[in-house]
């Protein structure tokens, strides 16, 4: 085939082969966008101070290991939260608001159980040894923490325990079918590893606190609460009125006798629930009995909702009046409430409904009240002279001029694992300032860990670590270019049937897959941290940022970049800032 | 392969077998089937093209004046209201030199909001520097958009093919839809004549000066006039490959005609029966057809018009304070010629009006009947209406 022969068509153009570097236009910009990474809301929640956020996004890669190393940084515990914590995390998660929040919880365990399969050794810096050693008190959550990130800064430590093992209510008092011991003793291995002296079965008293200046340079007070207080009411010495924690420490030593008939629970928190549900499973029909309207109860509300799926029936505004025995049963008066006011927070303040009472036919009665400290010793001191008080712990000196923090639920606003280790690392931040730098630089110094507006720690800050190069502007859900995202339903924990559930010690929740770990994290918005999406460098109509050997991987050429903002504009998850240019 | 299609389809599979390599198109009624078609061929991989999605048409035009100006083949299609987004990039489009192709569904433009056959939105962008060439049938429509990358890609400017809304767009008929071997003798890969890449990195349409500009804009004028030689030469490698072909312009029994219809797009159709019609009564009348717009083939309709008494023009158009633009144009044509046809302008089938055989005889019988035109158009079919419903 042959075209018919035309002559050139006309073209004359304006093209160049000059560069246009030459012209520096980045000189008209007045405004300035920057790499300015910021705090997600789940990190200030969360008591340990978790970099969710970070932990999320190293998920979604299957870097598996960084994930756990990362949740090290700030708690020594991931396998056993991954279980337990109440994860305040998950109710700011800023995802709430476009469809629902990251399952953290689940992938913290994911991450925890993923690291023992594989026996998997975190590589975490260590401070050069320091001279001071530091005596704990109680190996609870608390005290093991303080133990770990004492380690950590270089201090030698020694943990004493009246129990004949370590980990406090996380061994004796939390049923299996939440923790298993297993996940437990794995994690306070790899914190003996650090070299921490672990010595059970001590028995430990006043004097103890008195010696100690002779060894120790501080010492570390956690928890150890294990006396429940009394009802005051006639018939509580009945042989069927039974201590709802030694119950539970009971029934976690594998003795699970058959229980008939309701038993009633006297109690509103976590370790009513527990004794409930435990009860359910021993054979009886269990009714919790509560002074409270159910809404201000004090048990987390997973656990609550978890105890009525199981057939736990909850009385609300309810006051034991007196117990009666009668042919080997017991009756039970109830003193019906009244609500009388409702504070601020939405709580309701009760008195006796005069008049108002109900007697029910029960086989046994569990306390499972407030608890005080095992020893009086234990206590806090009455007056604040002195006294250093910080969200999680008090520090305080003996008369003998020795530091004694005050931790763990002797402290904590919360009586939570997360608060128990936050105090811990509370306290090996304040000693270590303590003894680097003296008392007057600990409020300073601890302020400038803080997670955002939040009162938890980060030992990641303090030592210096990338983290403390971010903002603590916490990012909110309006921050969030949610074009960038789609709507995904939140990954469902797999569980045991509540049929299986009630007939069993076993473990509730089953573990999850590494891809469902992965979508769930892909899930998470990374709050304000750069995940690489690049989105920067592609809409940057100036070819200004650029790919760089950094750990970001990118940077902007300010001799180009003209202020335009659409790298901050199209940031998913407002990990730059767009701020005035200064002049020079 | 005989398939029966809509005129998108045809578009769709002209631009398949074109082998595009770059899509960008915002939708918009009743344009949306093609680019709907071609996102379908992007994502089961029949056209390996990136389908870039866009947030208007004035983004998806200057996408693809990106990607031209990367050397590589590129598509749109829009109408109306979206072709009028476009016009600043129109402009630059041409101005830059790039071998854009668009369809281009001729929609009424707002307000009253209507979505029907109207040319006046692709012929208010004739001054833009695109070549413009409109279709009368599902086959023509086909052919053109193929013939259109040839001839974009040989005079360097860009090229809007033509469909009526809905005559054209959306009704089925039977087309021959080439194999890609049989496509690919007669459109060879595109082989820029300039390109940005990375390995011959350089800056395109920089300042343009006073002492130059003027001569930019005279080597555009010299490439549409070249356009009409190269369009011919295109046509006729696409007769010897595929058989057929349709001409700038189409006369229609013109040789003997008294009366010369002049049409564009689907009212042709409708017109050759007339025609037949009429014939077949002892009418000597005639059609051209007119497919090239833009350039506009001055001695050619002078050839097709000279030996006619008197010339209709059927525009369903219309330029305000004027009169219907393809009239203007052919009065302009005919203006030289020492004895030239009388010319009666005839505005029917805006907004997307019918345009029946009997409005055409109407019209055929109007300019028969009358020795000399009026100087204003003449509105066919206007209804009464009752102009005090604004007041209310």
């Amino acid at each position: 085939m042959t075209r018919k022969a035309t002559k050139p068509v006309s073209l004359f153009i304006s093209k160049s082969h000059l560069t246009t570097e030459s012209n520096k236009t980045g000189s008209w910009r007045f405004l300035r966008p920057r790499y300015h990474e910021k705090t997600a809301p789940c990190s200030v929640a969360c008591p340990a101070a978790e970099d969710i956020s970070r932990i999320e996004l190293l998920t979604t890669r299957g870097l598996f290991k960084e994930a756990w190393e990362t949740i090290l940084m700030e708690n020594p515990f991931p396998a056993v939260c991954g279980r337990i914590c109440h994860h305040p995390c998950e109710k700011v998660c800023n995802r709430r608001e476009f469809d629902e929040a990251i399952a953290i919880h689940t992938i913290e365990r994911f991450l925890g159980e993923t690291a023992a399969r594989d026996s998997l050794k975190p590589s975490l810096e260590r401070s050069p040894a320091r001279k001071q050693k530091i005596a704990i008190v109680g190996a609870g959550p608390g005290g093991l923490a303080a133990a770990y990130f004492l380690a950590r800064l270089g201090y030698a430590c020694d943990v004493y325990e009246v129990m004949p093992e370590p980990g406090g209510a996380l061994g004796w008092g939390i049923p299996s079918y939440r923790l298993v011991v297993a996940a437990l003793k794995e994690e306070i291995a790899r914190i003996a590893e650090l070299g921490v002296g672990i010595h059970c079965g001590k028995e430990l008293s006043e004097e103890f606190l008195a010696q100690a200046k002779n060894s120790y340079d501080a010492v570390f007070l956690g928890g150890a609460q294990r006396h429940g207080s009394r009802l005051d009411i006639p018939g509580e010495d009945s042989i069927s009125v039974k201590d709802g924690l030694a119950f539970l420490q009971r029934v976690k030593k594998g003795d699970t006798p058959t229980l008939r008939g309701t038993v009633a629970v006297i109690g509103g928190g976590n370790t009513a629930v527990d004794v409930a549900r435990c009860a359910v499973r021993l054979g009886a029909k269990a009714l919790i009995v509560l002074q409270e309207r159910l809404q201000d109860m004090a048990a987390f509300e997973n656990e609550v909702r978890m105890a009525l799926e199981e057939g736990v029936e909850i009385l609300e505004l309810c006051r034991p009046a007196r117990i009666d025995t009668a042919n080997g049963e017991l009756l039970l008066t109830l003193q019906r409430m009244k609500v009388v006011d409702v504070d601020a927070q939405g709580k309701a303040h009760v008195s006796p409904d005069a008049g108002k009472t109900e007697a029910f036919r029960i086989s046994r009665v569990f306390k499972a009240l407030d608890t005080e400290a095992a020893e009086p010793w234990m206590n806090l001191p009455a007056s604040d002279k002195g006294v250093l008080a910080l969200p999680n712990t008090r520090l305080l000196r003996t008369a003998q001029g020795l530091p004694v923090v005050f931790g763990g639920d002797l402290a904590t606003p919360v009586k939570s694992v997360s608060h128990a280790i936050a105090s811990g690392k509370e306290a090996a931040l304040a000693l270590d300032v303590l003894f680097r730098e003296g008392s007057d630089a600990i409020l300073p110094r601890l302020t400038a860990c803080t997670i955002g507006d939040g009162r938890s720690l980060s030992m990641e800050v303090y030592i210096g670590g990338p983290r403390s190069q971010r903002s603590s502007h916490v990012v909110r859900y309006n921050e969030i270019n949610i074009d960038y995202f789609q709507f995904t339903p939140r990954i469902a924990q797999p569980r045991l049937l509540k049929e299986e559930r009630i007939r069993s010690f076993a473990e509730i929740d089953l573990r999850i897959s590494s891809n469902l770990a992965m979508q769930e994290a892909g899930r998470c918005f990374n709050c304000g941290i750069c995940n690489q999406c690049d989105n920067c460098r592609l809409f940057c109509p100036d070819l200004a940022v650029k790919r760089e050997k950094s750990p970001r991987g990118r940077g902007i050429n300010y001799d180009y970049c003209k202020g335009c903002g659409i790298c901050v504009k199209e940031c998913p998850r407002n990990a730059m800032s767009l701020e005035e240019e200064k002049p020079e | 392969m005989k398939r029966v299609l809509e005129g998108s389809d045809a578009v769709a599979e002209a631009v398949r077998l074109a082998k595009v390599e770059v899509i960008s198109a915002y939708p918009i009624t009743p344009q949306t089937h093609i680019v709907e078609r071609l996102a379908e061929f992007c994502a089961n991989r029949t056209l390996n093209a990136r389908f870039l999605r866009v947030e208007s048409e004035h983004s998806a035009l200057a996408a693809l004046i990106g990607a031209s100006s990367m050397g590589v083949r590129t598509f749109t299609a829009t109408s109306s209201q979206g072709l009028a987004l476009m016009h600043e990039l129109l402009h630059w489009t041409s101005g830059a030199r790039l071998p854009v192709v668009m369809a281009e569904v001729n929609r009424a433009l707002a307000p009253g909001w209507n979505i029907w056959a109207d040319q006046t939105d692709s012929l208010a962008q004739r001054d833009t520097g695109w070549i413009q060439l409109y279709c009368e049938t599902c086959q023509e429509t086909l052919d053109t958009t193929l013939q259109a990358f040839s001839l974009a890609e040989r005079v360097n400017l860009p090229v809007m093919v033509m469909l009526d809304a809905f005559f054209l767009s959306h009704t089925f008929e039977p087309v021959d839809v080439p194999d890609q071997d049989t496509v690919d003798r007669f459109l060879p890969p595109f082989h820029p004549r300039f390109a940005v890449t990375p390995e011959n990195p350089c800056s395109l349409s920089q300042m343009a000066p006073p002492n130059v500009y003027m001569e930019m804009r005279h080597s555009i004028h010299e490439a549409m006039q070249q356009t009409l030689d190269e369009f011919a030469a295109i046509e006729e490698d696409f007769e010897n490959i595929f058989g057929r072909c349709h001409g700038a312009l189409e006369a229609v029994q013109c040789e003997d005609a008294e009366v010369i219809l002049v049409t564009s797009g689907t009212i042709t159709s409708t017109a050759r029966q007339v025609v037949e019609e009429l014939r077949f009564q002892g009418e000597k009348v005639g059609i051209l057809k007119i497919k090239l717009f833009r350039p506009f083939p001055v001695s050619l309709i002078r050839q097709a018009l000279r030996c006619a008494q008197k010339v209709a023009v059927i525009d369903r158009n219309f330029s305000f304070g004027a009169s219907g633009i393809f009239a203007q144009e052919v009065r302009a044509a005919l203006y030289e010629l020492a004895e030239r046809p009388t010319i009666f302008g005839y505005i029917a089938g805006l907004g997307g009006r019918d345009v029946t055989s009997d409005t055409i005889e109407e019209i055929y019988r109007h300019t028969r009947n009358h020795a000399s035109a009026e100087e204003e158009s003449i509105w066919v079919g206007l209804h009464e209406v009752d102009h005090a419903i604004g007041n209310r």
